[in-house]
């Protein structure tokens, strides 16, 4: 069946869709909201987002990616932000295996061998 | 041809992950093979070896759970409004304590990528002295050739064999720390009299260099609320010092554990209620009992994994008796080009400090010009037994024997944590002793200490023992005030005067 990615903004999106595909492999990246011109407030994410995408193939079949636009810079900031507190992220970029402590955060995501080893690892 | 690496290590637990990494510092090729083999009862568990996974982790992690257990109770006291009793569920305990495992797990993973270490997830074994065949789980073969190999293969509990029943009903500490629901039931406490409903039977025999483990866990087992017997042949604790072993299980018993001592069970059945008969000899009293409990944990010492590596092919020695690997003080092996480091290894510390800085050092000796040996003198560790037990040096008896009672003096105090008063907890077996030379500075040899905290407090005095550190030192260290640490700055009382070693408020 290969992967499928779905795009959210915010948490409330990203649980709900979280939820709806539980019992498949859902691995999420979650980055700066981005602007008219499509560029993010995050420098970490612009750089990023382009190494995760060249190793989305590697995912196992079934597997869901979740693209998540946190929100803007201040709404980020905020150390009381849902993200933050739920799903205790402390930085964007993050790249996660949602449902297990496997994660990549920040530069860790700009290493093409380390996200390999995420979407592949048992 | 050229060998692939520069360094091969067997085994990434805490000794050969050190090692790989500290080598890969140097710009060294380096890989690691790490594989688990399923415990009897199917456990098995990610990179890190024992410690981080079945080990010393959980454990002190379990530990933690099991003394805010205690902690909410003395809180009452202290002005807390807590419905009592309060219960435990396991199986939060369990999940949050094997997710952070999980998570050390990636660590690793992410570490050795980032330090370009090569990880292969197989079971190895010698072909010649420079050559690995590795297995992975579907049996796929891939040969590894290094230049050097370092063994860190570890030990797996040992199971009771000649015990009928035992490997087919019991479990050992590697499938406790997994379980997923409690090892026993909890007590329905509204009922007058709770009989065996919830039982977990840990039986002990002293053979091997770590058997704190089993203490430790009985321990946190009664903490939670389990109802905990600890069965043993002979003596707790063996080869630390056994007047403290005494007063940790005497901690242990008036806690709650119950003590089968002189005893050693003959047989493990399934009873029709679907629990476990246990069949026990006590040796004196020459009775035979039989009983009923809901897990059978055996803790009966830790086996050298050495038996699929194939070291009888190249030659690398190992000790007759207990089957480590025999190693000179560099961690070489009988084979020039192979080393060994950690609880593999005969003679050495079965504890995640040593294995680390022995693999560090024998990085930096290989590939780093030095030539820095381990020093295995004066390591200080702790028992995580609901009274802490912290040490460093000789014990009582060691340092006897090596220098003769008369020239020893032996110094030592009851004491009562200030944190008990209030709580009004027993401080009975709050106690402890150094061990100093009698002649010339009065060095001091060993300190052992029971009490809150045993290792926080016991780590700094390490550094003065590594130092040489003296009575008359020490009596010149100032104690920080209030704490049970204090007390050691203060000991004056000597065995030998046999004055009221108590101590009376400041």
């Amino acid at each position: 069946m290969g992967w499928e990615e779905k795009q959210v903004c915010g948490y409330s999106e990203f649980v709900e869709t979280a939820q709806r595909y539980h019992g498949r492999p859902i691995f999420a990246l979650f980055c700066g909201d981005k602007d008219a011109e499509g560029r993010s407030w995050c420098p970490d994410c612009v750089t990023a987002e382009p190494v995760v995408r060249r190793e989305l193939h590697n995912m196992p079949d079934e597997s869901v990616f979740i693209y998540c636009l946190v929100g803007d810079r201040a709404y980020w900031k905020d150390p009381n932000n849902e993200f933050r507190k739920n799903l205790k992220l402390t930085g964007v970029p993050t790249l996660l295996k949602y449902g297990t402590p496997q994660k990549l955060v920040e530069e860790e995501c700009f290493k093409a061998e380390l996200v390999r080893m995420l979407f592949t690892e048992d | 041809g050229k060998n692939e690496y520069d360094l091969l290590i067997i085994g990434g637990g805490s000794g050969g992950l050190a090692c790989a990494k500290e080598a890969a510092k140097f710009g060294r090729k380096v890989a690691v093979l790490d594989y688990v083999e399923p415990s009897p009862q199917g456990t098995k568990w990610g990179l890190g070896g024992t410690c981080v996974n079945v080990g010393c982790i959980p454990k002190k992690l379990m530990h933690q759970a099991a003394l805010l257990g205690s902690a909410i109770k003395d809180a009452q006291h202290y002005g807390w409004n807590i419905a009592q009793p309060v219960h435990h569920t396991w199986s939060v305990m369990a999940q949050a304590v094997q997710n952070y495992v999980k998570s050390l797990n990636w660590g690793h993973r992410v570490q050795l990528q980032d330090k370009k270490v090569k990880y292969f997830n197989m079971k190895g074994s010698f072909s010649d002295p420079h050559t690995i065949r590795g297995l992975t789980k579907a049996g796929k073969e891939t040969i590894v050739t290094a230049e050097n190999i370092v063994i860190a293969t570890g030990g797996r509990p040992k199971y009771p064999v000649h015990i009928a029943g035992a490997l087919e009903y019991g479990i050992t500490s590697d499938d406790l720390f997994w379980l997923k629901e409690s090892p026993g039931k909890t007590p329905l406490v509204y009922y007058p009299f709770i009989l065996h409903l919830c039982e977990i039977i840990v039986y002990i025999s002293l053979t091997g260099s770590s058997p704190d483990v089993s203490l430790e866990c009985a321990g946190f087992l009664t903490g939670i609320g389990l109802e905990t017997t600890v069965m043993m042949r002979s003596i707790p604790l063996r080869g630390f010092d056994q007047q403290m072993a005494s007063l940790v299980t005497e901690h242990m018993e008036s806690y709650g554990t119950k003590f089968l001592k002189r005893c050693f069970p003959t047989k493990v059945e399934k009873s029709e209620s679907n629990r476990l008969q246990v069949t026990w000899k006590n040796t004196d009293l020459r009775t035979e009992v039989t009983d009923s409990f809901d897990t059978v944990m055996w803790a009966v010492g830790r086996a050298p994994d050495t038996e699929t590596l194939n070291l009888e092919t190249v030659g690398v020695k190992t000790n007759s008796e207990t089957g480590k690997i025999i190693v000179d003080a560099s961690e070489a092996t009988s084979v020039p080009n192979i080393y060994a480091v950690g609880d593999i290894t005969e003679g050495r510390p079965e504890l995640t400090p040593t294995a680390i800085a022995a693999g560090k050092l024998l990085a930096q000796r290989l590939f780093g010009q030095s030539s820095e040996l381990m020093d295995y003198d004066n390591v200080p560790t702790t028992v995580f037994t609901p009274l802490e037990y912290g040490c460093v040096g000789l014990s009582e008896e060691a340092a006897v024997q090596c220098y003769g009672s008369d020239n020893i003096e032996v110094y030592h105090a009851y004491y009562k944590p200030l944190e008990f008063t209030v709580a009004e907890r027993d401080a009975a077996q709050c106690y402890m002793k150094m061990v100093c030379l009698r002649e010339r500075d009065q060095r001091i040899l060993g300190l052992h200490f029971i009490g809150p905290n045993a290792g926080e407090v016991i780590q700094g005095f390490a550094l003065g023992i590594k130092c040489g550190a003296t009575y008359p030192q020490l009596m010149k260290t100032i104690g920080i005030h209030p704490t049970c640490a204090e007390e050691i700055t203060k000991l004056h009382i000597t065995k030998g005067s046999g004055l009221d070693a108590t101590v009376t408020g400041c």
